[in-house]
């Protein structure tokens, strides 16, 4: 087991060594850099550009390096923990992501909760009523939530919640708890705004959840063994849980892997028809502006956490289900 | 006889006498804000009168039709990017030399401005003019720019600023004492103190007190080294560029000369800016401005600032609100306790289409060189469909012009092609050679293929794509087949440059209310940002290193009389010089505007006095609220 860990850890360094080239050449290839669409925007504002001083700060952040210098400096710097400085916001980017990261994190937590704690009971419900009103009825309304465009239902959303509570457009708290130590209050006025992202994000994972909890569990719920646990007179509902049930799962944990990058990319869109001050946002405007140490850090990030949650899931299969076997491609 | 006028001087004496108790009373009650006064009272801030310079400028009130105001209040402000703190900079609007309501330049923070035919400047400090932190103003912070930034070896890279520069020479930097100080060419520099009343001035003067801290030349270089490796940058040079913006005031340790002063080093959701204690602006009263406490800029995404503004979320408000939003904050007005302005939108055109006479593709090089073709194309537009079906029939239909506010505007430029006249437009296209139409009834270019051009357009608005479709349509009765391509601004910045593009739609001139002063570089070929002649500008820019001479007559005096502009003695001369460069821009149609006098919805707080109800809105000159003085709007209880 030990040495199986170590050997999948071996492996992420070239990964990650590929992943970083594959992205520094998808932030260079659109034509330009940051500074021309710097410029752009200063001409759309009205401002006059002196383009000497363009010219200089280009030559000051090392544009006027070939490519492959400016890659080395790059990952070079990541490795020693400096991801680079953002141009947009003049900052070092790990100040850029800062407090977003944990806000972030904490959102796609309540999200993730409230997707299971909707999800499960209703896709077991699903498979042993197959066909029957509930699960259609139920299952209806999870593709509905599918089917809504998120960013159409935060919107809506919004406009309810201003209405008829009152709760400030927006933001995660209201803004009157701007910088303020985190206190009971500020905690409420969270908890006040929270649950819009969580309800129009988790809508959108609920439906497919369910129905993978639902084609799994029917799948187990015909094998031989339950019938057999039944015909001993398993009660229905242990019947249920104890194994049929626990098997299903196996998708979920393999599953771990692609929540760890949602975890902080967020649900970008959503993010910013809400104002939310989570990383999302910040990974698409780094993006359209070119300012490419900010994004390519974050994607970085992302991918780092992709493989070492590919990782994790892959160790907890082998823990949790002892059928899957470690060593590969010996019986072929 | 002789006692009459005893008397009358006695009344005279009297009155005078009475003038002056009055005033002595007055300036004995020349206000301050409570929670200065309170520090005044521990000592912790000198009194009022060591605070202000000796001749502070005083706010005319009574001609800027403004209420004389209470303190206190805080006023928050919605803002889309965490760089916009840059704007409140802009409306801030302290400059060496500015605009005022009239848009006559007016010496602000200096006490004067001396001029000898545009060729020696010689300014004057105010004398006890002091920073934010107290120290005074001198010609060395002056110096300090001058000699130990732009020319330090180090700091100096990026080169004198443009507007500095007369055909590339540098001036002559003087002092004559501690308050005055001179710069000077050989050959006038007309647009010197243009460049330092622009809402993104050129900053030259820098707290030198402060600032010496971060450079090689003066600082202890164990303690800079030190702080270079705090701040994770290379050099102390760059050390220097980031501590030391002004426009950005990023770093809260900077002491500025601006109304308030920001306390919130980024990033950050909320910047929160005080009151500047030394600010040298007085009310008609002698009351100390600005009124208002505190400014709390929120940073947050751009898209919900109408929403947020619409539910009482900030107290003034016109960045990032469209013409659009309005009936929605009309509604809203009420319930949440503001008022939504229009103001005049100062652009030359809300939108104008901009024929490339540098595109690559041949056929349609020779057209858009054609005057007639660029004439049929405007005439073809029937702007008073566009203003009723956009606009509300609010804004104006006209050609990319000066507006009726300019001191240069004239009927007849408004008029030039930006009439609706399709018979005429179809005529100058057949004598155009386009006179073959195809079964649809698009026109045949020389070489065969359909008339079909394609607009391209940085798609920044939902306005802007709803006007094109008008266009278009109206396009096609004249047999033009017109696509609308939205890409993305550094994109169709790039294309527009390289030729690309046909035609493109951006907004029309800038300066809209343009006075014979102000430079008028935007109707000659001068920059390659512009998007008629880009390849042209690109020649201007460099010096000829780069890009095509132009080479049509018309585009050839536009250019003489931009340099005849900048040599010309007078304001007379100047005037002359205009009219003959608008006559050439618009009748060429070198542009084709669509309609101006647009409307930018302003939302202020009930309670919040002395911001007009009208006003113009625009980058340059007025600095959107700059003119009309942040620092003068209180809070009524």
């Amino acid at each position: 087991m030990l040495s199986y860990i170590i050997k999948r850890s071996l492996y992420m360094i070239p990964t990650l060594i590929l992943i970083s080239m594959l992205v520094f050449t998808l932030i260079e290839l659109p034509p330009g850099d940051y500074f021309e669409s710097y410029v752009a925007q200063l001409l759309a504002s009205g401002e006059t550009v002196d383009p000497q001083k363009i010219e200089f700060l280009r030559r000051e952040y090392g544009f006027d390096l070939p490519p492959y210098q400016r890659y080395f400096k790059w990952v070079i710097g990541m490795v020693q923990g400096d991801f680079g400085y953002s141009f947009e916001y003049q900052l070092p980017v790990r100040e850029v992501v800062g407090d977003r990261l944990w806000f972030t994190i904490f959102i796609t937590f309540c999200t993730i909760i409230f997707t299971w704690l909707i999800a499960f009971p209703i896709g077991i419900y699903s498979a042993t009523h197959q066909y029957s009103w509930g699960d259609y009825g139920l299952t209806f309304v999870g593709l509905l939530g599918l089917a809504t465009p998120n960013f159409l239902l935060a919107l809506v959303m919004m406009y309810f919640a201003k209405e008829y509570f009152g709760t400030s457009i927006g933001g995660l708290y209201d803004p009157e708890f701007i910088d303020q130590p985190m206190s009971w209050a500020k905690a409420m006025s969270i908890l006040e705004h929270l649950w819009i992202p969580v309800i129009v994000i988790g809508t959108s994972g609920t439906a497919g959840m369910i129905r993978r909890v639902r084609a799994n569990l029917l799948d187990e719920l015909r094998k031989p063994y339950v019938t057999t646990a039944r015909a001993k007179g398993m009660p229905e509902f242990r019947a249920l849980i104890k194994y049929p049930f626990r098997m299903s799962l196996n998708f979920f944990i393999a599953d771990i892997g692609s929540i760890l990058p949602s975890v902080i990319s967020g649900a970008e869109i959503v993010a910013i028809v809400l104002s939310l001050q989570t990383t999302g946002p910040l990974l698409i405007s780094a993006l359209q502006s070119q300012d490419m140490y900010l994004a390519g850090s974050f994607l970085m990030m992302l991918a780092f956490l992709t493989v070492i949650g590919v990782l994790i899931s892959d160790i907890a299969l082998a823990i949790l289900d002892p059928r899957i076997r470690l060593a590969g491609g010996v019986s072929r | 006889m002789v006692i009459r006028k005893l008397t009358m001087a006695l009344v005279i004496a009297l009155s005078f006498s009475l003038f002056f108790d009055f005033q002595i009373v007055r300036q004995s009650q020349a206000g301050e804000a409570p929670d200065f006064a309170q520090m005044v009272a521990n000592g912790k801030l000198p009194p009022l009168e060591e605070r202000l310079p000796e001749n502070p400028l005083v706010v005319d009130f009574d001609a800027e039709g403004k209420t004389i105001g209470k303190y206190g209040g805080e006023l928050r402000m919605l803002m889309g990017r965490a760089k916009d703190i840059g704007q409140i900079t802009v409306y801030e609007y302290a400059r060496l030399i500015g605009y005022d309501i009239n848009i006559e330049l007016v010496p602000d923070i200096l006490e004067s401005v001396d001029s000898v035919d545009d060729k020696e400047f010689t300014f004057k400090i105010r004398k006890g003019h002091r920073w934010s932190d107290g120290h005074l103003l001198t010609t060395e912070d002056f110096r300090y720019y001058w000699e130990d930034v732009i020319k330090d070896p180090e700091l100096g890279r990026q080169g004198v600023p443009s507007a500095m520069l007369v055909e590339g020479e540098e001036p002559v930097f003087e002092i004559i004492d501690d308050l005055t100080f001179k710069y000077s060419w050989t050959k006038p520099n007309k647009s010197f103190l243009q460049a330092l009343a622009g809402p993104s001035p050129v900053w030259i003067y820098l707290p030198a007190h402060y600032v010496k801290q971060f450079h090689a030349k003066y600082a202890d270089p164990e303690k800079l080294a030190a702080m270079v490796k705090e701040a994770n940058v290379d050099s102390w040079a760059a050390l220097h560029t980031r501590k030391t913006r002004q426009r950005r005031p990023e770093n809260p340790d900077m002491p500025t000369l601006q109304p308030w002063q920001n306390t919130t080093p980024p990033p950050a959701e909320r910047f929160v800016f005080v009151r500047n204690p030394f600010f040298h602006r007085v009310d008609s009263e002698g009351n100390q401005l600005p009124y208002i406490d505190k400014l709390h800029v929120d940073i947050v995404s751009k898209d919900v600032i109408a929403a947020k503004t619409g539910s009482g979320e900030s107290n003034l408000q016109a960045r990032y609100i469209r013409f659009d939003n309005f009936t929605f904050l009309k509604e809203s007005e009420e319930k949440h306790g503001f008022i939504t302005n229009l103001w005049t939108t100062g652009k030359g055109s809300e939108y104008a289409l901009y024929p490339n006479l540098n595109t690559k593709d041949p056929v349609w090089r020779g057209l858009m060189r054609d005057a007639n073709f660029r004439r049929a194309l405007s005439l073809a537009i029937d702007r008073d469909e566009i203003n009723e079906v956009i606009y509300f029939g609010l804004a104006s239909p006209s050609a990319n012009t000066v507006l009726p506010q300019s001191p240069l505007f004239r009927e007849e430029y408004r008029e030039a092609w930006s009439y609706f006249d399709p018979d005429k437009a179809n005529e100058l296209l057949d004598a155009a050679g386009l006179g073959a139409r195809d079964d649809d009834g698009v026109r045949l270019l020389p070489n065969g293929e359909r008339a079909e051009l394609t607009i391209e357009s940085a798609g920044e608005s939902t306005e802007e794509t709803d006007v094109l479709e008008l266009v278009a349509a109206q396009w096609k009765a004249i047999g033009i087949k017109a696509f609308v391509r939205a890409s993305q601004r550094d994109i169709f910045r790039r294309r527009a440059a390289a030729g690309e593009t046909p035609i493109s739609v951006f907004f029309g001139l800038n300066n809209g209310v343009a006075a014979p002063t102000m430079s008028p570089e935007e109707l000659a070929p001068v920059s390659p940002a512009q998007l008629q002649w880009p390849s042209w500008g690109e020649y201007y820019e460099t010096g000829g290193k780069a890009g095509e001479p132009p080479d049509m007559p018309e585009a050839v005096e536009l250019l003489d009389l931009f340099k005849e502009w900048k040599t010309s003695a007078d304001v007379e001369e100047q005037t002359v010089v205009w009219h003959k460069m608008l006559d050439i821009f618009t009748d060429q149609a070198f542009s084709i505007g669509i309609v101006n006098n647009t409307r930018q919805p302003v939302v202020t707080s009930s309670n919040l006095r002395n911001v007009p109800e009208e006003g113009i809105y625009s980058w340059e000159p007025t600095s959107y609220f700059g003119i009309y003085r942040p620092d003068t709007f209180w809070f009524e209880e």
